[in-house]
């Protein structure tokens, strides 16, 4: 009897599944009523672009901002009537920093969506970064790596960390903080952002004799007194960093108590305008940041409206750096938009070759203009060069204004052909 | 399980690819990825009473082993072997890695040896960052190379149409963990059923009285560390081939990291220590809640805002192994026979 049961269990639950039908197979790229040709997440009415944020995990409150950015852009755009007769959607999803999340997600977004105007974390990009070339999606990551260049459908907006460093060194010299033959100290933290910076170093290193000690920690490291103890062993001149807000704060404070008293170089993601209520604030006037990007409070009037809209649209996160840089980022993929829309073309393969002939989005001045002309190379090598400063809103303020180095121009990013 | 009810079990299984979209697939495989590795940490904590935290490493050992063995020669070491050789190899290797803990292992005991196998994972952290030329470095990682059965390709190479449904990379991947995991669970079982299971727990019980009944303890500890290595060295292999990419982590939350040591101690725990059917149930539960969860949520639109299914499942699987602890120690594994005993006890 119980073996009667079991065979006709196993007969009839395969039969039965068999009888839903099985799934059907992918959809193609079709013309629509206005004659531009439309393929995955384009209807006659709507594009959808998908964002990957980290909402719960380490990165939460940049990447909140970051969509928050992408968010104020796309009202903006929908009320002046879209993009090529369409309105302008975001698919949101939150992988919390975790690539195997991400990689489930990513299958179930990815037939919903044109591009990615977002992509936050370097393991969530490692582990996505062949899906994206297979589906030939284009995708602006939330990591200024040169070495994601590599794939011809990451589309970053800004320079990379390798130009910032050769920009910011150039500054130093410039200034007449550093000369030729000095030692310089870098000290970075290991992975994708840590490495890519010391490949910026080593390069003006390589070009000016410098005398370069490269110190690797890791993101978790927080006390860096022993390490820069060190280096003044080694009289240095200038210290680099390629690190954590927390790390920054650190190594300013201990370089100020040893008397060191040399300038400090950092990279966009290494300052946070928090670190000027840390204990840690009055060592800060040696400081000099590089980005290309510029922080929420710019004195300029696209921050200045944004960071309104921003009040007004009633989110509850404080505000950072993020904002105005999701809010660059979407109006970059406006015009990529629009640039396809008069090609007539708003598949994937479209939108690819649109971004490749934007020689010159503007963000009006939220980023430096950028060019995505030339596959495997950072879309801009200019900078701005900023200091704390807890007296203006925002943090910081410009001590160099957007400019190029020279050895940034002529630097050959890995991926550059 | 009756040996009869496995058919329409793997019967549903064989056919799940042909209706599941990709994410469901995917998220699917990652369960089983769970449960190779929970397969063998139940052997070695619950068979053989040996506490380990150091599963994550032993993930690495068989990732970067399998990476390398099957890997083109460039930039980076790779010795072009078939990847089916590899496979195994790195499955060797990671049992090897294991048996070289036996020293320990066989020193220290219960709460001490949980921290002295957690030094592995910090040390599989820096060899991750140090040995580039392995690794690929935490910068930008290394990809494997596709396995490949007798020249066939798991991979979305080729066209292949079964039921109007094209088999591509995602289904293909789906067999091929479906088989490894068939595998993995019948030899744990026939070893928890034979001489071999009977001496682990002997150890764990009593390693004074498995001495006196001819049992080695030393030879039994060390073959227990090697076993369980060897699993996780095969979750590591399947966990290359799902992410697609060998990428040691950044820091010691990650893939290879201590949160997926505990992760794994989580399902065991959650299955029923020692119980090789509640391991992969417990895989489930950890592996898969989380996954289900999020692709659930964003197919419905739930969670909007700061609770997302992410932080969501985290809770449920915490609030899992306090409620498991409590009321059933045995684990999801015990529920059944429970369940069972009280309907013949309502019966009689």
């Amino acid at each position: 009897m119980k073996r009667l049961l079991a065979m006709t269990v196993a007969l009839v639950l395969p039969l039965s599944l068999a009888a839903c039908g099985t799934k059907g197979g992918a959809e193609t790229n079709t013309g629509s009523a206005d004659g531009v040709q439309t393929g995955v997440g384009v209807t006659d009415s709507q594009i959808t672009l998908g964002v990957m944020a980290d909402l719960s995990g380490p990165f939460k409150s940049l990447s909140t901002a970051i969509t928050h950015g992408n968010e104020l852009w796309v009202k903006d755009l929908n009320a002046s009537g879209g993009v090529c007769g369409r309105q302008v959607k975001l698919e949101i999803v939150d992988h919390g920093y975790k690539a195997e999340t991400a990689k489930t997600l990513y299958p179930q977004l990815e037939p919903k969506v044109l591009g990615f105007v977002q992509l936050t974390g370097s393991p969530i990009m490692a582990a996505l970064g062949k899906d994206i070339e297979t589906d030939k999606v284009t995708t602006t990551p939330a990591s200024w790596s040169s070495e994601l260049l590599g794939n011809p459908y990451v589309m970053i907006v800004g320079t990379t960390y390798d130009v910032e460093m050769i920009d910011g060194l150039s500054y130093l010299q410039k200034q007449g903080l550093l000369k030729d033959g000095d030692a310089v100290g870098h000290i970075y933290v290991d992975g994708e952002y840590g490495a890519n910076g010391l490949r910026g170093s080593k390069y003006y290193a390589e070009q000016h004799n410098l005398k370069l000690s490269e110190v690797k920690i890791t993101s978790t490291d927080t006390d860096l007194t022993n390490v820069v103890t060190g280096l003044k062993g080694k009289g240095v001149k200038a210290i680099l960093l390629t690190t954590t807000p927390k790390q920054t704060g650190s190594a300013a404070a201990a370089s100020k108590a040893l008397g060191l008293n040399v300038p400090i170089l950092g990279n966009n993601p290494s300052f946070d305008p928090a670190l000027l209520q840390s204990p840690a604030a009055s060592a800060l006037n040696k400081l000099y940041i590089v980005a290309s990007s510029v922080p929420y409070s710019a004195d300029i009037p696209k921050a200045k409206e944004i960071a309104q809209k921003y009040q007004a649209a009633g989110y509850k996160e404080p505000p950072n750096a993020g904002v105005p840089y999701g809010y660059a980022v979407a109006e970059v993929w406006g015009s990529v938009l629009r640039k396809a829309c008069d090609n007539k073309d708003l598949t994937r393969d479209g939108i690819h070759k649109a971004m490749q002939q934007t020689t010159s989005a503007d963000t009006e001045g939220l980023v430096a203009a950028l060019n995505f002309g030339s596959p495997g190379a950072p879309a801009t090598r200019q900078v701005y060069v900023a200091q704390p400063d807890a007296s203006v809103p925002g943090g910081t303020k410009y001590v160099q204004q957007l400019f190029e180095a020279d050895q940034a121009k002529t630097y050959k990013a890995p991926h550059e052909q | 399980m009756s040996r009869l009810a496995w058919i329409p079990v793997g019967i549903v299984l064989l056919l799940l690819p042909l209706y599941l979209e990709a994410p469901w697939l995917k998220a699917g495989q990652y369960m089983m990825i769970g449960a190779v590795g929970a397969i063998g940490l139940t052997l070695l904590t619950g068979q053989a009473g040996q506490l380990s935290l150091a599963h994550g490493f032993f993930l690495l050992v068989g990732a970067t082993s399998y990476t390398v063995l099957a890997g083109p020669k460039g930039d980076h070491l790779g010795l072009g072997l078939d990847p089916l050789i590899s496979l195994v190899g790195a499955v060797a290797i990671s049992a090897l890695a294991g048996m070289a803990f036996a020293p320990v292992a066989g020193r220290v005991r219960g709460i001490y040896l949980g921290v002295a196998s957690l030094s592995l994972v910090f040390l599989g952290l820096y060899l991750g960052q140090a040995a580039e030329s392995l690794t690929g470095g935490t910068s930008t990682g290394r990809d494997p190379a596709t396995f490949k059965l007798f020249g066939f390709p798991f991979s979305n190479e080729g066209d292949l149409v079964v039921a109007g449904v094209p088999i591509r990379g995602t289904e293909r991947i789906w067999y091929l963990f479906l088989a490894l995991l068939a595998l993995a669970y019948w030899l744990a079982r026939g070893a928890v059923r034979t001489r071999i299971g009977r001496a682990w727990r002997a150890v764990r019980d009593n390693e004074a009285a498995a001495a006196a009944m001819g049992v080695d303890v030393r030879r039994t500890k060390a073959s227990v560390f090697a076993v369980s290595s060897a699993y996780a060295g095969l979750a590591g292999v399947m966990t290359v081939l799902w992410f697609d990419i060998l990428k040691p982590d950044e820091s010691e939350y990650g893939t290879y990291g201590v949160n997926t040591s505990i992760a794994f101690l989580a399902m065991v725990i959650i299955g029923g220590l020692g119980s090789v059917g509640g391991a992969v149930i417990g895989a489930l539960v950890v592996f898969g809640l989380p996954q289900v969860l999020t692709l659930y949520s964003t197919d419905l639109g739930w969670f909007t805002g700061s609770v997302t299914p992410v932080l969501v499942s985290s809770f449920v699987y915490g609030a899992a192994i306090v409620l498991v602890v409590l009321f059933e120690p045995g684990g999801l594994a015990a529920v059944g026979p429970r369940v069972k005993h009280r309907i013949r006890e309502l019966r009689s």
